[in-house]
């Protein structure tokens, strides 16, 4: 009984966190490229899904909480978020990759390019994006140590990560909506959808949290 | 048709620039590559070959018709 | 007018290409022949910017890079315009074979390399050119190599290299459409914006014409931004222009003709290299003849055109003739003769270089040959400004022409040494922008007067004023309709011509002057439309006038070389009253100076 509802709560978890991706993906009339291009692009779509998934992967998720130990979840939280977050962090480097086979613009010169064009809000964005979740990565690898060093509760570094990864995620759908090539209608919807139930479970967890403590305002990751 | 689609544009104007027919725009509110004459476009694949995130997709058709000497 | 695509059964591909066409043709409003002007700008909100330099050079290709950069280094104020891109414009982001004469490796001599390209050109090329080509093309490979253009497949960050080390003001996406010539000599030049609502003035001692060639827009030649622009600025001011004759017979494929890219096979994907001494008799209109004797092979059927070829037709002297069967004349073959060359290793019409595509002309599911290609456009360096000397100097005081732009008959009427249309337009630049700083020292700046000025403002704004007028994009299409067809320019005969002539005349006469521009682009398609109908005038009246065959001029009324009364070029120009004049200019003689 237990295991058939572990199993089952795996099988949402990979249909929503994967498979609906995929189906968006494969439903989008986005023009089809070379074999290596789609995965590529395949892999960073999946990336982002997953790392949306960590929302449900931590303490604010009941269902999850009552299957699962804490720390298999926070065992698989891990595995799931580095790979994505390192996925992430090297998308822009992925996009580039392809020219390396193929003619045209070399794939340094393209990245450069990509980079600078300061114009762009989804770049600009996208370069904020990318640092805060590099804070976010070397956050949470040297967790203990920073705990340690500043004397922090592990509760505040909660709220900390919590707080550095809804900013990443508005921030990230916010780019993905502005230059994501497969961020269809279909898509963005689905992104918004996971991060707004994803951010307002956190923010129950962390009202009920603080109303005994320091009053904070709610992320306010629902709008974008 | 021709130059067919653009997806996942940064807007960077490189290939406004390197289309020798001027068949690509900027949108000047949404800051993105547009295909606005695409009846000049001769297929020449520059414009993809020059975009720094691939966004460009073009099709062997023309989309007006063609002239040709025989055949 | 319809020379449409007429494929004797069309594919089921082909037709939803048509269909999709006629969808675009009423999407587009193409269809709209006489229209009322829906202008999307106000032109009388339209700014003008003026510049001044020792040395304008028009033309951002190959040839263009290095007038401005030798221009710059003999010491003269140098600026660029371009329509394009630099190195992103034109011809040369497409060419990838570069010729190089190196002393070191070649076993014959200049004396002889020049011997060789003039039997095979049959008396038709300028020797002093080829000379100067085999010369110069090593320093100038040696150039480029350093810039890194032999590194990647795209031109534009090499060529930018020395522009920027140099700090060369270069403007992109200006059309320029005026010459402008003051007291007997240039003066500067004019044109418009694509970007801005802007005209824009440049006051120049010296002028270099680097805008290449030019066609009638055709399918399956990636020559559609330009139209002879060079050539037909420099005539309205008094220039002459040679080479009108000649053909580029570069053929297509009937499946998605227009698709440049695929048609080339990988060309366009490949980094250029260097080529050497390899001399043919190349690309004339020998299939053109087939098709028009025999009717094109069709798909799948055998090949008529090319197996078992018809006696008579254009002729390619005896020492050229190579041993595989006639050629197919697909795209490829430029990647093997042609103007361009190759990359090593590829003949025309044998196998392809390097295994892509099978077939000669390409892969089965391209479908059978058709031609016209390039239509519009002659051999590369044939056509173009007369030049008065071995600088590459007009007739007109303080205006130079290099590369494309040039008539400098430096391969003469045919393709001979592969490879040599991109060098040529590299070493001509160099001896141009050098003979242009030069010039430009001795001289005080020009002055042009401020009424001149709004003149020339006011004609290349008209067609934005017309309240209502001809589309552009029509009357180019009633003009391919009548230029393109293979028995108006490939396979010539004079009557024919001459019906084709009246077509043109009026289109000069009628359409020319109404043409109706609403935005910055249209208005560039109508100067475009303009060139073409007087180049197509040049291109008929030039051909009616060489009555003989030679190289890749082939009159169906006059089959034979006519050594007595045609070894000489024609030159066109325009005389006091307005009318197209032509003279003949005996070969290897440079014209006289009045
Ligand atoms: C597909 C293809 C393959 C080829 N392969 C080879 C090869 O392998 N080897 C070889 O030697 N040759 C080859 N050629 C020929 C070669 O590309 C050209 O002869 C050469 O590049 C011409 O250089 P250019 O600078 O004279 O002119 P272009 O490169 O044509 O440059 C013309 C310039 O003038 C500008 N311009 C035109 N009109 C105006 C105007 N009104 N106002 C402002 N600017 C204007 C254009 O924007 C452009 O920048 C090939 C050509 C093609 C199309
Ligand atoms: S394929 Fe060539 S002509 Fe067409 S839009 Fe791209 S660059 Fe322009
Ligand atoms: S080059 Fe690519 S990214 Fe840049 S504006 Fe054009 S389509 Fe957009």
């Amino acid at each position: 009984m237990k295991l058939s509802a572990k199993t089952v709560a795996i099988v949402i978890g990979c249909a929503v966190f994967i498979g609906l991706p995929l189906l968006f993906y494969g439903l989008g009339d986005v023009p089809r490229r070379s074999l290596l291009k789609e995965v590529l692009s395949v892999l960073t779509l999946l990336a982002f899904s997953l790392m949306l998934g960590q929302f449900y992967l931590a303490r604010s998720n009941e269902v999850v909480l009552e299957l699962f130990k804490p720390p298999e979840i926070q065992k698989v939280h891990k595995f799931i978020a580095y790979g994505a977050v390192i996925i992430i962090l090297l998308h822009p480097a992925l996009i580039v990759l392809p020219r390396f086979f193929e003619a045209g613009i070399k794939p340094w010169d393209a990245f450069v390019t990509m980079v600078t064009t300061f114009d762009s809000a989804g770049v600009l964005l996208g370069l904020v994006g990318w640092a805060l979740l590099l804070v976010v990565l070397l956050t949470s690898m040297f967790r203990m140590r920073l705990i340690k060093r500043f004397g922090i509760k592990y509760r505040t570094w909660r709220y900390v990560h919590g707080g550095l990864t809804v900013t990443f995620v508005v921030i990230g759908i916010w780019h993905s909506i502005d230059l994501g090539r497969h961020t269809d209608v279909a898509m963005a919807i689905y992104m918004i959808t996971l991060a707004a139930i994803g951010t307002l479970m956190l923010g129950q967890l962390y009202w009920a949290d603080m109303s005994k403590t320091v009053k904070k305002p709610l992320p306010k990751g629902e709008k974008s | 048709m021709t130059i067919n689609s653009i997806n996942g544009c940064i807007g960077c104007e490189e290939c406004v620039k390197s289309c020798p027919c001027d068949v690509i725009r900027l949108d000047k509110e949404t800051g993105k590559a547009v295909i606005l004459y695409p009846a000049d476009c001769q297929i020449c694949h520059l414009c993809r070959m020059y975009c720094p995130v691939d966004a460009i997709e073009i099709r062997p058709e023309k989309s007006i018709p063609v002239v040709v000497s025989w055949g | 007018m319809t020379g449409l695509h007429d494929a004797p059964v069309p594919s089921r591909r082909e037709f939803l290409a048509l269909s999709g066409g006629a969808l675009g043709l009423s999407s587009l409003g193409l269809g709209a022949a006489w229209a009322q002007n829906k202008v999307e700008l106000d032109p009388a909100a339209i700014t003008n910017t003026d510049h001044a330099t020792d040395v304008l050079v028009i033309g951002g290709g190959m040839a263009g890079l290095f007038a401005a950069v030798k221009a710059h280094d003999a010491g003269a104020s140098t600026m660029m315009i371009s329509k394009g891109r630099l190195g992103s414009s034109g011809l040369t982001p497409f060419a990838k074979g570069f010729f190089v004469y190196d002393p070191k490796t070649e076993t014959e001599s200049i004396d002889a390399f020049v011997d060789t390209v003039s039997r095979s050109a049959l008396g038709t090329n300028n020797p002093v050119y080829t000379r100067q080509l085999a010369e110069h093309s090593l320093d100038r490979a040696a150039e480029l190599k350093d810039w890194g253009f032999f590194d990647q497949n795209l031109a534009n960050r090499s060529f930018m290299k020395p522009v920027t080390d140099r700090d060369i003001p270069l403007i992109e996406r200006v059309v320029v459409t005026h010459l402008i010539k003051e007291d007997g000599r240039i003066a500067g030049a004019a044109g418009f914006r694509l970007d801005g609502e802007e005209t824009v003035t440049i006051r120049a001692k010296t002028v270099i014409l680097c805008t290449g060639a030019g066609g009638f827009k055709p399918s399956g030649f990636p020559v559609c931004d330009l139209t002879h622009d060079g050539s037909i600025m420099a005539y309205q001011i008094g220039a002459k222009i040679t080479g009108k004759e000649w053909n580029d017979g570069h053929s297509g494929r009937s499946v998605n003709p227009a698709d440049c890219y695929n048609g080339w096979g990988d060309m366009f994907d490949r980094v250029p290299s260097t080529s050497g001494v390899e001399v043919h008799h190349d690309l004339g209109v020998d299939l053109n003849y087939q098709a028009y004797m025999k009717g094109n092979p069709v798909a799948g059927g055998p090949q008529v055109a090319t197996d078992d070829p018809v006696a008579g037709g254009p002729v390619t002297p005896e020492e050229f003739v190579r041993s595989f069967p006639a050629r197919e004349g697909g795209p490829r073959d430029e990647a093997g003769g042609g103007p361009g060359g190759p990359p090593p290793g590829g003949r025309p019409g044998g196998p392809p270089a390097d295994g892509e595509g099978g077939a000669p002309g390409g892969p089965p599911m391209r479908g059978y040959a058709m031609g016209g290609a390039s239509a519009g456009m002659a051999i590369h360096k044939s056509e173009g400004l007369v030049p008065i000397d071995d600088r590459c100097a007009s007739n007109i005081p303080g205006l130079y022409a290099a590369g494309d732009a040039l008539g400098s008959h430096m391969a003469g009427g045919i393709y001979t040494q592969i490879g040599s249309s991109l060098a040529g337009s590299a070493v001509q630049g160099a001896i141009a922008g050098e003979a242009a700083a030069e010039f430009a020292a001795g001289i005080k700046a020009p002055s042009i007067p401020d009424t001149k000025l709004a003149e020339v403002k006011e004609e290349i704004l008209a067609p934005l004023k017309r309240e209502a007028g001809y589309g552009p994009a029509w009357v180019t299409q009633t003009l391919q309709g009548v230029m393109i067809p293979n028995f108006v320019l490939y396979i010539k005969k004079e009557p024919m011509m001459r019906a084709a002539l009246a077509y043109i005349e009026e289109l000069r006469d009628h359409h020319m002057p109404m043409l109706r521009a609403a935005n910055m682009h249209e208005l560039r398609l109508v100067f475009e439309t303009r060139n073409m109908i007087l180049s197509a005038e040049m291109k008929l009246r030039a051909s009616l006038m060489r009555t003989e065959s030679r190289c890749s001029h082939y009159r169906l009324d006059y089959p034979e070389m006519d050594t007595e009364n045609w070894q000489a070029w024609i030159n066109i120009f325009k005389d006091a009253e307005g009318r197209m004049q032509l003279v003949k200019q005996p070969f290897a003689a440079w014209p006289r100076q009045t």
